[in-house]
């Protein structure tokens, strides 16, 4: 059994849907730092994947510094570092951009995108009190 | 790349029919690449060429580095194949065809076979010309597995199993992939069944190869485009080129595009169609199949989809 789920959704590669459901699971609290993280073999059998797929994850992740090898004992979450400038930069310019391309095509409201957005913030119980300064 | 399989024009023709024309692919070490396509594609008929079962008419085949027709005892004691066509000795019980096997192989596992005979629920005294379809295929399976092959071959392993069944062939395979130096080249009409574990896929349609790419890129490249216009009228545009199956129904347009690109093809579309509201929705592996084989059915096959 594996410590967090994934919706797999057809079109959407396997390999982002498994790395998008680890991060959700991490904003969540779900899985905190210090936590095991299953490995390649267990997360390939367990999600019936590719093991290449499942490799990748896990070397995504790392990459990513979600995740973090601990010799003698494996692959565990890492603490979440502060957000770099780049990283924000990032998700708030590019990310909101395509959102909000995304809602205009639809004919959305500014409103309904804030609604959705308050809407998600709440579902994931954010259980880190520190915030980024300034 | 170092590659399993690779075939370079095989052909097969039966009578006035070629069952196969001029496959050209390669399957990558490590991999695992799923054949797909309808009944009577040719599947089957290109195995048995890679296996050296059926000689093909012209091309060629090499399997682990060596021509199909070629293969011997060494290198087959390399390759796990399950077969629908293949018959067991119906005489034999499960763990008689088991201790028959192992000898035939140095590599032969026991341990790793006793566990697969157990996970995949197998009575070992049975007879079995008495197990049911999918016991049979478990069975084959398992002996196949046992000698930790470096390619495993399989030809429909899917075909009329129960979805529980369909788990434990998966689990069983994924197992088994737990160590260096593996490869899997299976072929399925199940489209969906196959869609988590492939990491490549090739589309076989009347004996033609239509398509023969990685996944993701598949998945990146295909969306269903629908196109909501202002008014009926103004779909005089051409659709950009590369575009499949298209529809038109009051002031909707539908249609796949097989060339999609992140931003570029959102912003063709609003070029081609002002004040239009479009949506782009990735489309599974079997609408993907789907649209290529209707596709070329109806003669538009596009060329580069």
């Amino acid at each position: 059994m594996l410590p967090f789920t994934v919706e797999f959704r057809h079109g959407v590669p396997v390999f982002e849907a498994v790395v998008f459901a680890v991060k959700k699971a991490v904003a969540s609290g779900q899985l905190v730092a210090g936590d095991r993280f299953p490995s390649v073999r267990t997360l390939s059998q367990g999600l019936r994947i590719n093991p290449n797929t499942a490799h990748k994850v896990v070397a995504s992740l790392v990459a990513q510094g979600l995740l973090r090898v601990e010799p003698g004992i494996g692959t565990v979450v890492a603490q979440a570092p502060e957000a770099h400038e780049e990283q924000r930069a990032a998700l708030l310019g590019a990310e909101v951009e395509r959102l909000v391309v995304e809602a205009r095509n639809l004919g959305l409201d500014v409103r309904d995108v804030l609604d959705a957005v308050r809407r998600q913030w709440k579902e994931l119980p954010w259980k880190r009190s520190s915030r980024p300064k300034g | 790349m170092e590659a399993v399989i690779q075939t370079e024009g095989l052909t097969r023709r039966f009578g006035r029919t070629d069952a196969v024309r001029g496959l050209t692919l390669e399957v990558p070490r490590g991999s695992i690449f799923a054949f797909l396509g309808p009944n009577g594609a040719g599947k089957t008929t290109t195995i048995q060429m890679l296996m050296n079962i059926l000689d093909p008419t012209r091309g060629s085949a090499r399997v682990l580095g060596t021509p199909s027709a070629a293969l011997g005892p060494a290198e087959l004691a390399r390759i796990g194949y399950v077969s629908e066509s293949q018959t067991l000795p119906g005489w034999m019980t499960v763990e008689q065809l088991a201790a028959f096997c192992r000898p035939l192989y140095a590599t032969w596992d026991d341990v790793f076979c006793s566990k697969l005979l157990d996970d995949f629920r197998l009575p070992p005294g049975e007879k079995i010309r008495n197990l049911s379809r999918g016991m049979k295929v478990k069975t084959a399976l398992a002996c196949s597995l046992a000698y930790r092959p470096s390619l495993l071959i399989l030809d429909e392993p899917f075909s009329g199993l129960d979805p529980v069944v369909r788990e434990e062939l998966i689990r069983g395979v994924l197992e088994w992939t737990d160590r260096e130096g593996w490869s899997i080249f299976v072929s399925s009409q199940d489209v969906d069944e196959v869609e988590r574990l492939a990491d490549r896929v090739g589309f076989l349609e009347s004996g033609e190869l239509v398509t023969a790419e990685p996944i993701e890129q598949l998945q990146a490249r295909f969306r269903r485009v629908e196109v909501v216009l202002a008014d009926e009228g103004s779909a005089a545009a051409a659709l950009p080129a590369g575009v499949l199956e298209v529809g038109r129904a009051g002031r909707t347009l539908r249609y796949v595009d097989t060339r999609y690109s992140d931003g570029a093809s959102e912003a063709a579309v609003a070029s081609l169609f002002p004040a239009a509201v479009a949506r782009f929705e990735p489309m599974s592996l079997r609408d993907i199949f789907v649209a290529l084989a209707r596709g070329r059915a109806s003669g538009r096959g596009v060329r580069g989809a």
